[in-house]
């Protein structure tokens, strides 16, 4: 991951680690990768989000080492210094920076919401449509729902699941929901 | 054994020609979506025989519902949610904490990926999700607008 990340722009490297920063604060909800990379790449830079990904990982779990053994700004620039020789000097430079301005404000998590083993919910669209024609029926009428969510996985980062219902596994999902709250209410 | 006779291959290709041109007729009645006999013998050409055609046409009429059942859950779609699987828990404590409450959902749901990439053997994966109280909330939201929206079409 070291030489992939001396190809990502610096303005670029320092969006990734306020991200990662405000995730580890429980600011976001997660690192937005997928959007991030196809900025990088609509920039010109190619640079894979599976890439994209292993670095953001890595940084995160940087970044929250040094937090969990409260380490100073020197202290992080020696470590990596020492571990990953071949970081090229920009990205060193962006770390410093973010970790001077923010290190100190990562409280070691006490929160609850924090022992993500599975992905963490963050939103949902939806879109209700109606299937008009297809090839194999010139007029098919069939309504759908169409539901993205968003979730973030457990290193952070945020991934998309897309997935349509029929209108009968609709109203199934709702009345699941339905049901979970009011269990969620009595427990 | 029988030994094969160049009749046979004749006759295989008759038969091949024969399976085309029913799959053919029903696929076109399915695309138009006829449901009346009227329209499905009007198919056929005036020379035709008339008890095969009225036989055929019967026998089409039977089962263009299920034919067209089929095309619409066949049809190109984004992947389909085939199960939705719940369970609530209430995390006790954890290595940051001692002693807590927090109620919490954990949600999996079961998808299978586009049924006309995968033919026969539908990739089914599993999402596992976690909501607290608050994203389940804004999830139920977002459903009972879906819900509205629906009632408001199937009212127009």
């Amino acid at each position: 991951a070291a030489d992939k990340i001396r190809l990502i722009p610096q303005d670029f490297l320092a969006e990734l680690c306020e991200q990662i920063m405000q995730h580890l604060n429980h600011k976001i909800p997660g690192i937005n990768t997928a959007e991030l990379c196809q900025r990088i790449q609509t920039s010109g830079v190619d640079i894979n989000i599976g890439d994209l990904a292993k670095i953001a990982n890595t940084l995160s779990f940087l970044f929250s080492t040094a937090a969990r053994n409260n380490l100073s700004t020197e202290e992080l620039v020696t470590t990596l210094g020492s571990g990953v020789s071949t970081l090229p000097k920009h990205a060193v430079q962006v770390i410093r920076h973010v970790w001077n301005e923010q290190g100190k404000a990562i409280a070691v998590s006490e929160d609850a919401g924090n022992m993500a083993t599975v992905g963490q919910f963050v939103d949902m669209k939806w879109k209700l449509g109606v299937a008009m024609s297809s090839d194999t029926c010139r007029s098919l009428k069939y309504p759908y729902v169409t539901v993205t969510l968003k979730v973030a996985d457990p290193s952070g980062q945020i991934t998309d699941k897309s997935f349509e219902m029929t209108i009968p596994q609709f109203k199934n999902f709702f009345r699941q929901f339905k049901e979970m709250a009011s269990v969620l209410e009595t427990v | 054994m029988a030994a094969l006779r160049d009749g046979d291959f004749g006759a295989l290709q008759i038969l091949l020609k024969l399976v085309s041109a029913l799959h053919n007729l029903t696929r076109h009645v399915v695309y138009r979506g006829f449901n009346r006999a009227e329209d499905i013998l009007g198919l056929f050409p005036e020379s035709f025989h008339q008890n095969l055609k009225n036989l055929l046409t019967k026998i089409i009429l039977e089962n263009v519902s299920t034919w067209r059942n089929e095309a619409q859950a066949s049809q190109i779609s984004l992947p389909q949610l085939v199960d939705l699987d719940w369970r609530v828990d209430i995390k006790t404590s954890s290595d940051s904490i001692a002693r807590m409450a927090v109620p919490t959902c954990l949600l999996q749901l079961k998808i299978q990926e586009d049924a006309a990439l995968c033919g026969n053997n539908p990739v089914v994966s599993a999402l596992t999700v976690e909501l607290s109280k608050e994203t389940l909330d804004t999830m139920l939201e977002g459903l009972g607008r879906i819900r509205d929206q629906l009632s408001a079409v199937a009212n127009k």
